[in-house]
């Protein structure tokens, strides 16, 4: 197709095309942005927890009296709810994957280093966490029996008895160590250097601050008690979770009589609660998107309709001429195409600079290039469906309207 | 060059059906130039919209350049339109958007035609009516008269066999008018087979043969031998 005289043509029809053209850098700036935004926020709630979700419980309790033995009790009951059939596995650690609260500290690698390098979410947790949680241990190993210390005896205890090892998430070994191999070197916690024996490849965080530091976990050899938000943790095949959480209560309530269960979720459901501002985000971002694809289609729809009406007699005067119908449909396809190209162009500018402005005030990370071509095609595809039924109506004006004008 | 026989073209509404046409057959040989005349409504613009593949007729034959047109699709119908037959309208029918160049291009943007023997022929055709200078000029800055020759030029670039022009100086004063005739009758000496329908009695007499419309029939008034006269006083 020629594109010189649809060129011509157009430059006599500057403002209904600039309209359109700008429509369309208007929608593309804003839908690169907004498709971006919403792939983030469900990038986000895809995250990998190292864990099987699936396959994990945890149960929080809570005081309702004074219990001076309580400790010895949450780890008699942690015993009992091993014996729980369809009980995997069973283990007491201060917080949860997706679990929202969270102990974190942040992390240098010298103790006189003015700086942390990082910010890392705490997990405390016994021998059989673990296997409990089916984390995937890639380096090192795991803690021996006799590393572990009582959570109770260390609350008080000076900073030279806390514990001088610990296993790190690969994410946090290369926040820490860049990409050498994390195992045996030191960092500083607190005040203590510690050293790493062993290395997960996965373990999420409680509640995620920043995506790039979401996976940045670090685990003591310290036996939780029942106070300080301690929770039970029980693996069980998905069919056995229900029957196996009504037991587990019952356990919990014969085994500490001044305690109750406070709230019994899965690893999932968890995953779910954590992300669902984002997924109410993200749907409302597709709403956005998708009414703004709507109008902008509705927005060209209209404006060939009336450039077809308009045009009506040229039209006649074409197809009198020796233009077959073909020739006029791709006369208006060739038009909207140019178009929308200007407008893609001009939006291309205008979604840069867009995503420019929400990494400065939101800090987000700025709109990937491969945004842009996914975009400009999807605009192109729109505009073509769009032009579709005006330009099939003008390929259908008979020739004989040049010499009988209606 | 053109033959029909027994033609006929009715117009259905919901409420009514008229005959546009009516038992019509006419035959104009290869290099002849007829002048169709008659009352308004009788069926001249059918029959030349007809003639130029604008329009089917309802029934009957129609044979151009020894072609059997009847049964083409709208796509032959089109290619024959853009190859054999130039057409001149009353209100010029030029495209407001594009330059007179670019005007005289259409038809020929619709042939595979290389752009180097595009170009040579729309500046031929526009010497030949003498706008050359107003090549990059759009047509509402041109009188009637102007527009009129540019669509002559328009018709001539494809070099038809066959020109059909509908009252083509309807809209033009008498002395635009003769211009466009002289244009015309120029034309036809170099071999273009011409059908004009004319309101003007005194531009029908200076065609080779007269054909009269009433009522959707041909009154065929044949070649009259003034007319000879004139034609041959001109080209002397
Ligand atoms: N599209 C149409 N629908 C219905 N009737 C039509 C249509 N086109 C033409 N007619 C009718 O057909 C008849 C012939 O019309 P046509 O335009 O051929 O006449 P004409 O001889 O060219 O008239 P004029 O000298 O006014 O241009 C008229 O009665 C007209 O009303
Ligand atoms: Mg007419």
């Amino acid at each position: 197709m020629d594109f010189m005289p649809i060129i011509a043509a157009l430059k006599r029809q500057k403002t209904a095309a600039a309209l359109i053209a700008i429509e369309i850098a208007l929608c593309c700036a804003i839908i690169c942005n907004a498709l971006f935004l919403i792939i983030h926020r469900l990038e986000r709630s895809s995250i990998p927890s190292g864990v099987p979700e699936n396959e994990l419980v945890r149960i929080q309790t809570t005081s309702v009296a004074e219990d001076p033995d309580v400790d010895a009790r949450a780890r008699a009951a942690l015993q009992s709810l091993r014996e729980i059939p369809g009980v995997q596995g069973a283990t007491l650690i201060n917080q949860v994957p997706f679990g929202r609260s969270s102990w974190n500290s942040g992390l240098r690698l010298k103790p006189e280093d003015k700086n942390t390098i990082v910010n890392a979410t705490i997990y405390y947790g016994d021998a059989a966490m673990l296997s409990t949680l089916g984390a995937k241990l890639i380096a090192g190993r795991w803690f021996e029996e006799s590393e572990f210390g009582d959570f109770a005896t260390l609350l008080g205890a000076p900073d030279g008895e806390q514990p001088k090892i610990v296993i790190i998430t690969r994410q946090l070994g290369q926040k820490l160590f860049g990409n050498e191999n994390p195992l045996g070197r030191e960092f500083a916690f607190g005040d203590v250097p510690v050293r790493v024996i062993g290395v997960l490849d996965h373990l999420v965080r409680p509640s995620i601050f920043d995506d790039a530091t979401a996976d940045c976990s670090l685990v003591f050899p310290v036996r939780m008690g029942a106070g300080y938000g301690a929770q039970y943790v029980l693996r069980t095949r998905p069919q056995d979770r229900d029957a196996v959480i009504a037991a587990a209560k019952k356990k919990l309530a014969e085994a500490m009589p001044n305690r109750i269960v406070l709230d019994t979720k899965g690893f999932d459901e968890l995953r779910d609660e954590n992300f669902k501002q984002d997924r109410v985000m993200a749907g409302l971002l597709i709403a956005v998107v998708v009414s703004l694809l709507v109008v902008t289609a509705l927005g060209i729809v209209g404006l060939a309709s009336f450039w077809v009406q308009r045009r009506r007699r040229q039209i006649g005067i074409r197809r009198a001429l020796g233009a077959t119908r073909g020739q006029i449909l791709r006369y208006f396809q060739t038009e909207n195409f140019l178009i929308v190209t200007v407008g893609i162009a001009v939006g291309m500018a205008a979604a840069f600079g867009i995503s420019g402005w929400l990494m400065h005030h939101y800090e987000l990370p700025r709109l990937p290039l491969y945004y842009l071509p996914v975009g400009a095609v999807a605009l192109w595809l729109l505009g073509q469906i769009a032009v579709l039924a005006p330009a099939l109506r003008a390929a259908s004006v008979p020739p004989a309207t040049a010499t009988r004008p209606v | 060059m053109l033959k029909m026989t027994h033609l006929s073209k009715a117009f259905r509404t919901e409420v009514v059906e008229t005959y546009a046409l009516r038992d019509f057959s006419i035959h104009v040989r290869e290099g002849e130039f007829v002048a169709v005349t008659g009352p308004s409504g009788s069926g001249k613009t059918t029959f030349l919209n007809i003639a130029g593949l604008l329009e089917t007729p309802t029934g009957g034959t129609y044979e151009l350049d020894g072609q059997d047109v009847g049964a083409l699709g709208d796509d032959a119908r089109s290619h024959i339109r853009n190859q054999k037959i130039g057409f001149i309208f009353q209100a010029f029918n030029l495209i407001p958007d594009l330059n007179i160049y670019d005007n005289v291009d259409v038809p020929l943007r619709y042939r595979k035609m290389s752009s180097a023997e595009r170009k040579k022929r729309i500046t031929e055709a526009l010497e030949r009516v003498g706008l050359s200078a107003r090549m990059r000029h759009y047509p509402a800055e041109l009188s009637g008269g102007q527009q009129q020759r540019v669509a002559i030029a328009r018709a001539l670039a494809g070099s038809p066999k066959l020109l059909l022009a509908d009252e083509p100086t309807g809209n033009l004063d008498t002395q635009m008018a003769r211009a466009v005739m002289q244009l015309l009758e120029e034309i036809h000496r170099d071999g273009a087979t011409i059908v004009m329908v004319t309101h003007d009695p005194e531009l029908a007499a200076r065609a080779q043969r007269n054909v009269h419309v009433i009522d959707g029939q041909v009154v065929d008034l044949g070649e009259d031998p003034k007319l000879h006269m004139n034609v041959s006083r001109i080209s002397a």
